[in-house]
């Protein structure tokens, strides 16, 4: 078993605020992500794939399958979007790099045996980078 | 508890099987198949599992595992055409996955005493790395 990792990025805008909660609340838990206005960032995120290397291409998995299904459940709607209003997850839940992070891994795992089929290679885990210093990590032990 | 050490070296490859067509190879391996070859800076990151000497507060001597790495590995691999200059990849297609479990089977064998390899992790860009932990 090994486990390979493709790292892709993308652009978007999001506010850090509940309904649930005070404009008080929101502040002292939220800070500066709380601007009404909203803030964006520079997402990374690495998709860990885990399976046997194929004896013939020695490939774990099809990186270009990896890529189309990145561009097409992660980067493609998200990319230039404001998190909060254009994407329905986040309609009712805060777009923090955790439910982000929660989102893309359910984004990935609901295509995956539609593009790997169920022998193929495992979806391992999701890690999203918010910023260099800001890292969030959903492995398929959490299912 | 696990202690890792990074090495570099670049190299050129060519992801092609002989037993794909041209096409096939082509879809799988993408500009990656140009017969030509090209190449990458490889990152190598060795990770070594153990108890620390009560004595030495060491795993193992990181200066005998970086001499180590130099011989068995950098020596081996560093500004050559790997198809053409490093076994197996006469014969195996040196794939980033496959070059992590060769690096591995020439690394494993070497380590003695209270110190094990726990795993190799091989970067052939910023966006692609494979991490491979011996076994099947």
């Amino acid at each position: 078993m090994i486990r390979l990792s493709k790292r892709y990025r993308f652009f978007a805008s999001h506010r850090l605020h509940s309904e649930a909660l005070t404009e008080e609340e929101n502040q002292r838990t939220f800070g500066k992500c709380n601007n009404p206005h909203g803030h964006g960032h520079n997402y990374e995120v690495e998709i860990t794939v885990a399976g046997d290397v194929d004896p013939v291409t020695g490939r774990v998995v099809d990186i270009r399958a990896l890529d189309g299904i990145a561009e097409k459940t992660i980067l493609k709607p998200l990319a230039y979007r404001n998190l909060n209003q254009e994407v329905a997850a986040f309609q009712k839940i805060v777009p923090t790099t955790e439910n982000l992070g929660v989102e893309l891994y359910s984004r990935l795992r609901s295509s995956w045996a539609g593009t790997f089929g169920t022998d193929g290679p495992r979806l391992e885990m999701v890690r999203i980078w918010e910023t260099d210093r800001n890292i969030c990590e959903i492995t398929n032990r959490n299912e | 508890m696990i202690i890792s050490k990074k090495v570099e070296f670049s190299a050129a490859h060519i992801c092609r099987s002989e037993q794909l067509s041209d096409e096939e190879n082509e879809r799988i391996y993408g500009a990656a198949a140009n017969p030509l070859g090209h190449g990458h800076n490889y990152v190598v990151e060795v990770a070594v599992e153990g108890e620390p000497d009560p004595v030495t507060g060491m795993i193992l001597d990181l200066k005998r595992l970086k001499d180590l790495l130099e011989e068995k590995v950098l020596e081996v691999y560093d500004h050559r055409l790997l198809n053409r200059e490093v076994p197996p990849f006469d014969h195996v297609v040196p794939t980033v996955e496959n070059i992590a479990i060769d690096i591995w089977n020439r690394v494993d064998p070497l380590l003695t005493g209270r110190a094990r390899l726990h795993s190799i992790k091989v970067l052939e860009t910023n966006e692609l790395s494979v991490e491979y932990r011996g076994g099947k």
